[in-house]
């Protein structure tokens, strides 16, 4: 033990603004997710089982679907598919459920929170964590499946890079709302276990009961409660394929909405908190 | 001034630079004012600053106070280096400067090569030391040590409280302590704060406060305590054998008596000084007071 | 009976984990405080005591009994384990009364031994709100009303004031020195020292598994020759006291730190205080203050584990 307080006159070099604040909280929580062998292989899983399916679809499309005209509605079958939905669920649950959970279980919510930064700068910070992650399902391979398929030949450029922006926008929507409502389930309790099983729920247990419910009563107003099928309706919309049972104005903004209330309320559920207990 | 609490429910404080004890029973208003002070809870009436900042904003605030809790909350998976590191740069250090103060700080708490293990495997006392060091790490002018010997053992508490004393004790550094223990705060805090029942019932310099009554004696006597003090009084001297020993008013030559006395009747002196009050006698007359008011 | 506790080569291992270590010691009558390091085996000891775990090696005796799965024993000991977790659900008065039952008193009998003992530690005004709602202090309470609420001859208490208040801290240690006034047994461990200075002279000092000292504290500290017992006076002329004082044989050294202070070190500190008085009164120097920084168990604790 040394006998003399270290000094550092702080007031020489002016401390870092918020941007590097968030930035050392993103990368040191990035650096230790991918520690943990689950999030790596689910990464790496993901990618490549969409990635690769998607490129299938498009060198085999004659075989897998005959008769599917070959400009941008095309590009609804890879969008449409249903490993993307999986591997995010699973990476959201894998990596992201734990994020604020954790924090919660192990109090370090008290060192962040006692610092100069604010609950929204926090809950800005975890969602860096996690979107990157999910974006790297939900976008990258269906950015880079019309990229492939332009550059054997298969589709002109302009189909291509008309399909790479809307895969972007529809990556996105899809990433966010994944994003916030992970964090907020993570948010409500101190077990990482429960928010995921509870991101499971939001992904099955909403799309099985409504698809199941819609078909036997035959309203499919049902399908509306299905996060993937209101994903589905706006992605189609986008494409140009044809219409399905669900009006794409109202699946996305019961999408973006619910992104929003989640934000908003794991927000408030910051803010509850007690950063110093009695 | 580093503090100015007016009025928040009631609660007034004005708070000098240094070390200040914050003391009170459970329910005191402790807890809320620490959040006050860490820009974290608005009052509801009135202001405050702290180092001359207004605590409504509360970033600046928290730049510059180091605040080390009172229960666990450490990151188990990350090393000790790492999470101070972290908690370096989330208080706006560069990279390149937490790493360095915190290698810096964990060395003066006293933690050496186990800052590259993870604080899962740490033992209590490491625990708190990383605590401290992690309240360090940015040099903050303000220091709130929260029931810093929590679960440590008499050589962990030692060890921690020579390192708040040396904070303390160095200049432009205000140290808030909070604890239960008042022996501890009496030794380390120069000026204390005592709460209860929301309101500040009683605040000064522990030297003031104490004083009591410094034309006494007190004398711990190995012998007979009566008959030392019926000697005393033969002699003229004003004496009162009690538990804790004997009292004596203090006047010209009576040291010379308590020992002459001693001579005579073959007892022992093993302590002969003021008679000062503890800080935790005075709280708990405080309290008892203050609560025989309200009702409780 | 003069121990209420004997324990001889008492050793017990957890796999390859030390807990105690051929541990020899004897508890007496009264309280007896148990200070040691973390980890030094006093959680084991206490297992051990109240009958939970069994010796590898050794022969432990309480009250003259061998604890052990000792069921009739129990019903004479009050335990309060270090954990803060009571059945957050229960009130006070439920939380003691149901271990009361447990412990086999009939209802009607438990409710008021429950209700006393409540009163005892000063719970009786919180008594029936749930126990998730009380402080560090009035749990500890609660756990120290139901070790006493049976009326039991030892009471062995881990931690019993960690995280209290400082009236609570009062009460707790109010109720300890009465138990013992009243013929109780006390055997607490606590990583305060001077708390237990104020109720108790007698401790037994562990670390790594052993007992490194028993007894009384002043005769453990005056048996400690490597550390000279120092002691410090203030006085107008500390050169001429100095000189005086030097005549004593068992004085080993002699410091004027400041003006009016001499601090002078002796291996013989009973010695010291018996002559002392004589040579102040003969010299008739003037001496304004007496006191020995190192008589405490702090200092004992210091130098026996460091």
């Amino acid at each position: 033990m040394s006998i003399s307080l270290p000094t550092y006159t702080r007031r020489e070099i002016p401390l870092l603004g918020r941007r590097h604040r968030l930035r050392a909280i993103i990368v040191t929580g990035l650096r230790r997710e991918f520690k943990r062998p689950a999030a790596i292989v689910t990464t790496g899983l993901g990618v490549g089982l969409v990635l690769v399916t998607s490129i299938v679809i498009v060198l085999f499309r004659g075989l897998f679907i005959p008769g599917q005209p070959l400009d941008l509605s095309f590009f609804i079958v890879p969008a449409s598919n249903q490993a993307i939905l999986f591997f995010v669920t699973l990476m959201a649950s894998v990596v992201g459920s734990g994020l604020i959970a954790e924090d919660l279980n192990s109090a370090a919510l008290t060192l962040y929170l006692s610092r100069p930064i604010t609950h929204a700068d926090y809950l800005i910070a975890k969602a860096a964590i996690l979107s990157p992650l999910i974006a790297m399902i939900a976008v990258l391979p269906l950015v880079l499946t019309p990229f492939v398929a332009a550059l054997l030949g298969l589709f002109s450029w302009t189909v291509a890079l008309e399909a790479m922006g809307l895969a972007v926008l529809l990556g996105f929507l899809f990433t966010a709302f994944y994003t916030s409502v992970t964090l907020l389930l993570s948010s409500l309790t101190r077990r990482k276990s429960y928010a995921a099983a509870g991101v499971f729920a939001v992904t099955f247990g909403l799309s099985i009961p409504a698809t199941i419910l819609s078909l036997s009563i035959g309203n499919p107003a049902f399908l509306y409660l299905s996060p993937w099928e209101d994903y589905l309706a706006v992605a189609q919309a986008a494409f140009g394929a044809s219409a399905r049972q669900l009006d794409w104005p109202w699946a996305l903004a019961i999408l973006l909405a619910a992104t929003i209330v989640a934000s908003f309320v794991t927000y408030l559920r910051m803010k509850a908190v007690e950063v110093v207990s009695g | 001034m580093f503090g100015e609490v007016r009025a928040v429910d009631d609660l007034s404080v004005s708070i000098p630079e240094g070390a200040i004890g914050l003391v009170g029973p459970n329910g005191a208003g402790k807890t809320t004012f620490l959040r006050l002070l860490l820009g974290l809870v608005r009052p509801t009436t009135g202001t405050a600053k702290v180092l001359g900042h207004n605590i409504a904003e509360g970033i600046p605030v928290r730049e510059r106070i180091g605040y080390m809790p009172e229960h666990d909350c450490l990151i188990p998976d990350m090393t000790g280096v790492g999470l101070v590191t972290l908690m370096g740069r989330v208080s706006g250090l560069d990279a390149d400067t937490a790493i360095s103060r915190a290698h810096d700080v964990l060395q003066f708490v006293g933690v050496e090569e186990e800052r590259y293990r993870k604080i899962a495997e740490y033992s209590t006392g490491m625990k708190q030391k990383i605590k401290l060091a992690q309240s360090m790490v940015h040099d903050p002018q303000l220091y709130i040590f929260d029931e810093p010997t929590t679960g440590l053992d008499p050589r962990g508490r030692t060890e921690m409280l020579d390192l708040v004393r040396v904070i303390a004790n160095s200049p432009g550094r205000n140290v808030v302590l909070s604890s239960h223990l008042l022996p501890d705060v009496e030794t380390i805090c120069k000026y204390v704060v005592i709460l209860d029942g929301g309101h500040q019932i009683a605040a000064g310099e522990l030297s003031q406060l104490l004083s009591g009554a410094a034309d006494r004696l007190r004398i711990d006597v190995r012998g007979d305590r009566v008959a030392f003090a019926r000697r005393l009084q033969e002699t003229g001297v004003e004496a009162e054998a009690t538990p804790s020993g004997v009292h004596v008013t203090r006047k010209p030559g009576v040291e010379a008596a308590i020992f002459e006395a001693a001579k005579a009747l073959g007892a022992e002196v093993r302590y002969m000084g003021r008679e000062i009050r503890s800080l935790e006698e005075f709280f708990l007359e405080l309290v008892e007071r203050s609560e025989a008011v309200v009702g409780v | 009976m003069s121990t209420v506790a004997e324990a001889t080569g008492v050793s017990k291992w957890y796999g390859e984990v030390l807990g105690l270590n051929a541990f020899t010691a004897s508890f007496g009558t009264g309280i007896t405080g148990l200070v040691g390091p973390n980890g030094a085996g006093k959680s084991t000891l206490f297992k051990l005591l109240i009958g939970q775990l069994r010796a590898n090696q050794g022969t432990l005796r309480l009250l003259g009994e061998n604890p052990w799965n000792n069921v009739p024993m129990m019903r004479r000991l009050g335990y309060c384990p270090e954990h803060n977790q009571l059945y957050g659900w229960l009130s006070g008065q439920q939380f003691v009364e149901a271990l009361l039952r447990l412990d086999g008193m009939p209802t009607a009998k438990a409710s008021t031994a429950a209700t006393a003992a409540l009163k005892v530690v000063g719970l009786s005004g919180a008594a029936h709100r749930p126990t998730r709602t009380y402080s560090r202090g009035m749990r500890q309470r609660a756990k120290l009303a139901q070790a006493l609420a049976h009326d039991p001859d030892v009471l062995i208490l881990d931690e019993p004031l960690s995280g209290a208040d400082p009236m609570a801290r009062v009460q707790i240690l109010r109720t300890i020195s009465d138990y013992a006034k009243d013929g109780g047994h006390v055997i607490m461990s606590t990583h305060v020292l001077y708390e237990i200075e104020r109720i108790t002279q007698n401790i037994v000092l562990i670390h790594n598994g052993k007992a490194i000292a028993s007894g009384d504290i002043h005769a453990i500290r005056a048996l400690i020759d490597e550390h000279p017992h120092a002691v410090r006076l203030e006085t107008s002329h500390p050169r001429q006291l100095a000189q005086a004082l030097a005549r004593m044989e068992h004085v080993v050294s002699l410091e004027v730190p400041a003006d009016d202070v001499l601090l002078i070190r002796t291996r013989k500190p009973d010695a010291f205080y018996k002559e002392l008085p004589g040579i102040v009164a003969d010299t008739k120097l003037d001496v304004r203050s007496l006191e020995s920084p190192d008589d405490s168990l702090e200092a004992v604790f210091r130098y026996l584990v460091g």
